[in-house]
């Protein structure tokens, strides 16, 4: 017998954040209520965007994201709730008068022992090989003589399809590990649309430290549809070694056996454009050198070799000034070499900030040199100005204005308003003892 | 028929193998959330020795993020709820990050500026740096050119 995971859709939706806060007020009026102790925490970002689109049309659209967590503190359930919802004040944005979002919504069981615990709602999964969101569950312990599992089920959450019958993905990860030396998972998913095999993906994953100063972490993934390996990622991390590090990136990954399950048609490579074929070999290095405590020069260099396509490389540097709670300056140049003019650029960035009191302002400015002109620009740039002020410890008030010039705009000027209210009540006297 | 009673003993026996391992792990959980207040920026090893030593928040960090994520979530939740991770990896989503945080110049955003037309030649180079985000999620405005 199959479980029909798609009976978790209806909790999610356009209208999922409306009953969300619906939902929140209804906590606020019964949790006094409640003889235990029972924290609520979380967050609310309110934002209002104005902005011209394409055509011109004013835009003027608020959003609310809200997230938060339910639990009592000496207890192991808790629930967790993050989503947002966006209503135009002035016309429609995306075509619509209103959007929404759930990103996740679960109760969670924690043991006190184990690391045991199981999500069940819309959760989000990082294991191995899976970074999903699920209508379903999720559950992890950990095992004898340092061995670790975990699992996943249910009903995949993904934009832009919406095949007909029994969509599913499952999966789990094993893992072992000498804490402080080395951590290795075997992992493993299958997703199923309309009853028919959409992904499946097998994974090996490693971080391991040797000695001192010296990390290997990566991960390949396995491509049992088409039957080859799709990536091979891997990073090596030397240092600090008098105030140096070095950051070494190797990473292989065959765009057919890569690019599946993409629910996108982004991702649908014509040979004109990329071809499915291509296979890239990416090779990095990254130096970072801490010259004191708050100033930090950077260098980085990514060369890209394909087996069909010229091979490209993007490189360049930053520094780095920053004190703590008081602000900082910073200064990016990069270039972007591919194999013909149209894949060339220049990008520099600059930015400045510091905090006054309760107050603190930003500067920052972008410029991005086509080699080959856009839309016959060349010169793409944009400067923002940001300031905020923290009207009392958990609320915070800013507002920020953008003018940029680029390819599809010749000015271009945004405005955004922030209201961030941060809040963590008690509800309910806690017994003695617990 | 044998073999159908060795895949119901199978599964039956399943649960009470998983049982005893659970039973035997005897590890205690990791804090539901950090005990002490962190310094900004989080430099994991001024405190522990293990795995989480290898955590410190540099400015490289950002870069090789998604490793620990994949082995080792539970670490990054004890200090980072789930909204933090969903401002980035959004299942649909309208706002650029780099908009929503323009008074943290320091954190590494995608899509700063004008990444329209960026992207063009971006996800020319590099493809597969897109599709972890937008391959089966937050990809609605996608189909507005790539049809």
């Amino acid at each position: 017998m199959r479980i029909d995971w798609t009976i978790l859709r209806y909790v999610s939706g356009p209208r999922v954040m409306r009953a969300a806060v619906v939902g929140f007020t209804l906590l606020l009026l019964f949790l006094p209520s409640l003889s235990r102790a029972v924290n609520l925490s979380g967050d609310s970002n309110t934002y209002v965007q104005s902005r011209e689109d394409a055509d011109k049309q004013k835009i003027l659209s608020a959003y609310e994201y809200l997230n938060f967590s339910v639990q009592d503190p000496g207890k192991e359930v808790s629930f967790h709730f993050g989503g947002w919802l966006r209503y135009d004040l002035k016309t429609e944005e995306f075509g619509n008068k209103s959007n929404s979002d759930l990103q996740y919504g679960y109760l969670s069981y924690k043991s006190a022992s184990n690391n045991a615990a199981v999500n069940l709602g819309r959760v989000m999964v990082f294991e191995g090989v899976a970074a999903e969101r699920v209508d379903g569950m999720y559950a992890r312990t950990d095992l004898a003589k340092g061995f670790g599992v975990s699992a996943f089920g249910g009903n995949p959450v993904e934009t832009e399809i919406n095949l007909p019958g029994n969509n599913i993905i499952y999966g789990g990860r094993l893992s072992h590990q000498i804490p402080g030396l080395y951590r290795i998972g075997v992992s493993a998913l299958k997703e199923e649309k309309n009853s028919e095999d959409f992904r499946k993906e097998e994974g090996i994953d490693l971080w391991l430290r040797p000695i001192n100063k010296v990390e290997l972490m990566g991960n390949s993934k396995y491509n049992e549809i088409t039957k080859d390996w799709a990536n091979h990622s891997y990073f090596l991390v030397l240092g600090p070694f008098a105030r140096v590090r070095f950051n070494t990136e190797a990473s292989v990954i065959n765009y057919k056996d890569y690019f599946t399950g993409a629910t996108s048609s982004a991702f649908s490579f014509q040979p004109s454009v990329l071809d499915q074929d291509e296979k890239v070999r990416i090779l990095g290095e990254q130096i970072a050198f801490g010259l004191t405590d708050n100033l930090n020069i950077s260098l980085d260099y990514k060369g890209y070799s394909y087996s069909i396509a010229g091979d490209a490389k993007y490189y360049g540097g930053n520094i780095r000034y920053s004190v703590v709670k008081a602000g900082g300056a910073g200064l990016s140049l990069h270039k972007m070499d591919g194999d013909d003019d149209r894949l060339k650029y220049d990008e520099y960035r600059a930015y400045l900030f510091g905090k006054f009191g309760k107050a603190d302002v930003t500067l920052d400015a972008l410029d991005v040199k086509y080699k080959e002109a856009i839309n016959g620009v060349k010169d793409a740039y944009s400067v923002s100005l940001a300031a905020a002020y923290e009207l009392a410890e958990k609320l915070k008030i800013g507002a920020d204005v953008e003018y940029s010039k680029n390819p599809d705009f010749e000015k271009d000027i945004r405005t955004f308003f922030k209201l961030i209210y941060s809040f963590d009540i008690g509800y309910g006297k806690r017994k003695e003892g617990v | 028929m044998k073999m159908k009673t060795v895949k119901i003993a199978f599964l039956l026996l399943l649960p009470v193998f998983a049982g005893m391992l659970f039973a035997c792990a005897k590890t205690a959980s990791m804090a539901a959330w950090h005990p002490v207040e962190v310094s900004y920026p989080p430099m994991c090893s001024d405190c522990h020795t293990d795995d989480r030593a290898a955590m410190n928040h540099t400015s490289d960090f950002s870069t090789r993020h998604k490793f620990y994520a994949s082995q080792n979530e539970r670490t990054c939740s004890v200090c980072h709820k789930e909204a933090f991770c969903s401002d980035c990896h959004a299942h649909v989503e309208e706002l650029k990050p780099s908009d929503k945080y323009k008074d943290s110049p320091e954190l590494t955003l995608p899509h700063r500026g004008d990444y329209l037309n960026q992207h063009k030649i971006d996800g020319r180079i590099n493809p597969s740096s897109c599709f972890p985000c937008h391959g089966r999620q937050n990809n609605e405005r996608c189909k507005v050119c790539h049809r």
